[in-house]
């Protein structure tokens, strides 16, 4: 029990921390994540962390539930709510700060050079997030071909994205990806 | 007004409405929110347009934490106050991270079987272009100058292609991004 709470106690503290430094999204603090379950605390292996990964990619929701499962493995419930309290709870609270200052500097010539800076920039980090994905997921030509069919249809029709995610898990299970 | 960040619509959602839009956007977004998050503000709600809702992904990206979390808290406050942005963070995070414990706890019994693993190589790989089409939308509609593609493709390399860390490349392109963007205000102003 004294374990579990230090376990959770440890969680707590380690990805509230991280919360704060986690900038450009989850990924950016995945490799420090990783150290510290996998090489620091050894509270599991790093196959058992890949396999986290990916089941957490896979389920839909935020990349960044994959916090919740690692706290979940760790832990159980507790742990699992512990770890996406910690990772979310403090940049929120910033986020939150920040943007109702943000408001208050509406008509400030600053803010809008700096909205429209950044606009182009998160364009260029999305699509760098796609390609990393990408290149993780794509390891045959069929997987290719479904990766850029389901880019063309997101970027030039209206189609619902879930009807290309089934389509691409039925030609999965033919055989194609 | 295009100094404005979040536009009038945002102002009459209800309290309901935002939690079913951010459920909506959580439950439905396998292999990533962003898509769907486009998609629901953008095309459904129309609580904002592609230029604001790209504008505020960059806010997103700046700012610690993750992203779409980060919408959501902004978004929220914006239409509710600070329960607005538990109400949207619930929707988009909490009841996700609980179905998703659910899959966690069922995986094992099909992770062996090929069929299984087979239909998730194939959402994988979907999953992965549907990001890379919601990227390509956001250009196309917001058509942004020469120096915003300039910056854009820089971050595409340097984070996609090359793989550096992301934190400073962030902290070296927000600085000239800004610097780049305020030099063409002044020169239009000049005008």
């Amino acid at each position: 029990m004294s374990e579990t709470l230090s376990a959770l106690a440890e969680i707590a503290a380690r990805f509230a921390t991280l919360s704060l430094v986690a900038i450009g999204g989850i990924n950016a603090i995945m490799p420090e994540i990783h150290r510290v379950v996998v090489d620091v605390q050894h509270w599991m292996t790093s196959a058992e962390f890949a396999e986290l990964f990916a089941l957490a990619q896979l389920a839909p929701g935020p990349n960044a539930m994959v916090v919740a499962l690692i706290g979940w493995k760790v832990a159980g419930i507790a742990g699992a709510l512990v770890a996406t309290l910690a990772t979310c709870g403090p940049s929120s609270i910033a986020c939150y700060v920040a943007f109702q200052w943000s408001d208050r500097l509406r008509h400030s010539k600053l803010r809008t050079v700096v909205q429209r800076a950044l606009s182009p920039l998160a364009i260029g980090l999305i699509l760098a997030t796609g390609y990393t994905l990408a290149r993780g997921a794509d390891r045959s030509p069929g997987a290719l071909a479904l990766t850029v069919i389901a880019a063309a249809a997101l970027a030039w029709t209206r189609v619902n994205p879930v009807w290309v995610l089934i389509v691409a898990a039925v030609a999965g299970a033919a055989g194609v990806a | 007004m295009p100094d404005d960040l979040l536009a009038a619509p945002l102002a009459r959602v209800s309290r309901a409405q935002l939690f079913t839009s951010f459920l909506k956007m959580g439950l439905l977004g396998f292999g990533g929110v962003l898509p769907w998050a486009r998609r629901v503000l953008v095309d459904e709600r129309r609580w904002l347009d592609d230029r604001e809702f790209a504008e505020l992904i960059g806010l997103c990206q700046v700012l610690p934490g993750p992203n779409v979390v980060n919408l959501s808290v902004i978004i929220g406050a914006r239409a509710q106050g600070p329960i607005g942005s538990l109400i949207a963070v619930t929707g988009i995070l909490f009841v996700p991270v609980g179905v998703m414990l659910l899959i966690a706890m069922f995986y094992a019994s099909v992770a062996h079987e090929p069929l299984a693993r087979n239909a998730i190589a194939g959402a994988s790989a979907a999953a992965a272009g549907l990001i890379i089409g919601t990227g390509m939308r956001l250009l196309l509609q917001t058509r942004p100058p020469l120096r915003g593609l300039v910056i854009g493709g820089a971050a595409f390399i340097a984070v996609g292609v090359l793989q550096w860390p992301l934190l400073s490349v962030i902290v070296v392109l927000i600085v000239v991004a800004v610097a780049l963007e305020g030099h063409a205000a002044r020169t239009e102003g000049k005008r």
